[in-house]
């Protein structure tokens, strides 16, 4: 037996049905499941448990809606990084640039409760400019260095994330510390109009809405535009696009811009919609998530809202499985992890064609 | 008299904090100076922090590192398979390395888990191993005669195994990337893989190779966080600290012997910014001193990028692409 020799072939192929590369996927997935129930059995904790408290967050209401809220950060920077890995664009800087929403987002609330500026009725579109802004801005400095000097970006991006939230520590253990604190690192409480859940009386509601209307933005944009279409020659194919007449730096600084402003307005619903106030270390890696989600959406901004969903509903699963079987929410980490290479695997396996003969 | 003291005491503790950097930077720099970009190296060391929490309670120090070799070398030869052999995007792979190696931490630090851990590594083990957060530190083993030189003496002299280690690594490492047939094969696959391949170099292999070094190293290097620096388990110790080991590689322009001045350079800021909290000096500025690393990497990374220093310098033409013969 053992002497027979086996053959693996392994073949680029040259088309890729859509049902293959859906069943590729399908398996992969149903195949981290198995993985994940290994690696945990292995450590000696319960996998059906684990994995059925993981699925029963999706089939009650209220935690459906907070598995919505939580997904939404991350959705909406995935949305960012859709954009930006189509253009080639390797942000691995979500994670800051959901920091410099947030930071942006608390400064206006503070303009407005210290020193009255802004009218209510303007204070949440104000917050969405800001944070929108901030958020695209701090992008634009790797585009920049990208695009001018040629430096890549993956190292800038992710150093200016530490930078971040660095800032952000500083912010609200000094300046911005609620005076009334009793010196807890904390910014004051957002006032109510500055909140999410004012809309139907859950920020999911406003969350969801939010990350669909910039989907069907981004989706319009990528297809539909003259601006759309150079981000994607850029990302096809540098020499192209020069030779093309397309203006590089332009399409890189507009490009990384939107990409990180919508990273910041995901910053925008963790301080709104989630916590009310800004803290250090409030988002848990959401902008690391979202590079996962963007993944296993295959950069299609209209599967990034259920994706982002279904990650929200991990780290909710998260705290249940912390409160039931008193397992750190590293368990769930350990589940996204496998899920993240499966579709790596996935792809290989959609990109050749491997038949195995004796 | 009591400032000198206060120097000194900075000047060691550089060494102590930067080790973490040197070690993993060493792993690195193989990596990349084969053409593979290892961004898993966050994942990788928090591993190796965690599996020594467990062994070193269960069976002392000795079997601590050889299990935390054996994991790392796991996790080095699970990147290169992704990345060499399946040819996937290297990014992508070392993210998702980092995300599963935090998550394996924050599982094997669980005090549920671990205690089931070192049951099973060793039945007989005491009550108080079973629970205690901390784990015993390496000791540290002066070295006579030259422990007494002022200042080095207590940077270079008075020290943990592991430290004295890393420092004989350095050496080792740069001699065979630029003296040794090996070292030439190692980047002349990083620099022109179709070339070294037509030269009768196994780029696979010595990809492999490479990330199997990377992946022991990282490994270690999380080991050393724990068990020769901080030998108290803290879920996410390393806290990026694999991310500016990245980012020292460049700052060391991928030479290992660089690599020592730029990781005690880093640790020295985190050790000034400990002591500065300590003397309770401006509550404000340690965050803005520990931006500092990362802001130099990324004013390096400019720097770099301008071709006459380019050149000189010689950043691996190949990096982050994979090899395939078609």
């Amino acid at each position: 037996m053992l002497g027979t020799a086996v053959k693996i072939r392994v073949e680029r192929r040259l088309e890729l049905p859509r049902r293959t590369s859906a069943a590729i996927s399908g398996l992969l997935i149903l195949l981290s499941f198995v993985v994940a129930s290994a690696v945990f059995e292995l450590l000696g904790v319960n996998s059906v448990r684990t994995l059925s408290t993981i699925v029963s967050v999706f089939l009650s209401p209220t935690s459906l809606l907070q598995a919505v809220i939580r997904g939404m950060p991350i959705g909406l920077a995935a949305l960012g990084l859709s954009l930006a890995f189509r253009m080639n664009f390797w942000n691995i800087g979500a994670e800051g640039q959901l920091y410099m929403g947030m930071f942006a987002a608390t400064g206006v609330v503070l303009l407005h409760a210290y020193y009255g500026a802004i009218p209510e009725q303007l204070l949440f579109t104000t917050m969405i400019l800001a944070s929108f802004v901030s958020g695209g801005l701090y992008c634009t400095l790797p585009g920049y260095l990208k695009a001018k000097l040629g430096v890549n970006e993956i190292l800038p991006t992710l150093m200016l994330n530490y930078v971040a939230i660095l800032f952000v520590d500083f912010l609200v253990y000094g300046p911005w510390r609620d005076p009334k604190g009793f010196s807890f690192p904390l910014s004051i409480t957002f006032p109510d109009y500055a909140r999410m859940d004012g809309f139907l009386g859950n920020a999911s509601y406003l969350g969801l809405t939010m990350a669909l209307v910039v989907a069907a933005i981004v989706y319009v944009l990528m297809n539909w535009t003259t601006i759309g279409f150079e981000m994607r020659v850029v990302g096809q194919n540098v020499d192209a696009a020069k030779y093309g007449g397309i203006n590089l730096l332009r399409t890189t600084l507009i490009g990384s811009f939107l990409a990180g402003g919508l990273a910041g307005v995901g910053g925008l619903i963790i301080v709104s919609g989630l916590i009310g106030r800004l803290r250090p270390r409030a988002s848990p890696g959401y902008g690391y998530t979202a590079i996962i989600v963007a993944f296993l959406a295959g950069l299609n901004p209209w599967l990034i809202v259920p994706a982002s969903i279904f990650f929200g509903g991990l780290l909710v699963a998260g705290e249940a499985i912390q409160a039931a079987l008193n397992l750190p929410v590293a368990a769930v980490q350990v589940f996204q992890a496998i899920i993240f290479i499966m579709i790596i695997v996935a792809e290989f396996f959609k990109r050749y064609r491997v038949t195995i003969r004796r | 008299m009591a400032a000198v003291g206060w120097l000194e005491s900075i000047l060691a503790g550089a060494v102590q904090a930067g080790t973490v950097f040197l070690i993993a930077s060493l792993g690195e720099i193989y990596a990349e100076r084969s053409g593979v970009l290892n961004l898993g190296m966050e994942g990788m060391m928090i591993v190796g922090a965690a599996v020594s929490f467990i062994v070193t309670n269960a069976l002392g120090h000795g079997y601590a590192i050889l299990a935390v070799l054996l994991m790392g070398l796991a996790l080095g030869l699970g990147h290169a398979f992704l990345t060499v052999t399946l040819k996937l995007n290297q990014i992508v792979v070392g993210l998702a390395l980092t995300i599963l190696g935090l998550g394996l931490g924050g599982l094997l630090g669980n005090a549920e888990i671990r205690r089931r851990l070192i049951l099973a590594l060793n039945p007989a083990v005491e009550e108080r191993n079973l629970i205690v957060q901390e784990a015993a530190k390496l000791p540290d083993i002066p070295i006579p005669v030259l422990k007494d030189i002022p200042v080095l003496g207590g940077m270079f002299f008075q020290q943990n195994a592991l430290i004295y280690l890393s420092l004989v690594l350095t050496f080792v490492m740069w001699f065979i990337l630029f003296r040794t047939r090996f070292g030439l094969a190692l980047r002349s696959v990083g620099e022109n893989p179709a070339m070294a391949d037509a030269m009768g170099i196994n780029v696979f292999i010595t990809r492999y190779i490479a990330m199997a070094i990377c992946g022991m190293l990282g490994a270690l290097a999380g080991s050393y966080l724990f068990i020769g620096y901080q030998p108290f388990w803290v879920e996410g110790m390393t806290n990026g600290r694999g991310f500016i080991a990245l980012a020292l590689v460049i700052l060391a322009t991928w030479n290992p012997l660089r690599a020592v001045l730029a990781a005690y350079l880093f640790g020295g800021v985190e050790t000034l910014q400990f002591r500065l909290q300590l003397l309770g000096v401006a509550a404000q500025i340690p965050q803005f001193l520990l931006m500092l690393p990362y802001i130099v990497t990324i004013v390096t990374l400019t720097l770099l990028s301008l071709e006459s220093v380019r050149k000189r310098i010689g950043v691996p033409a190949a990096l982050g692409i994979p090899y395939s013969r078609e």
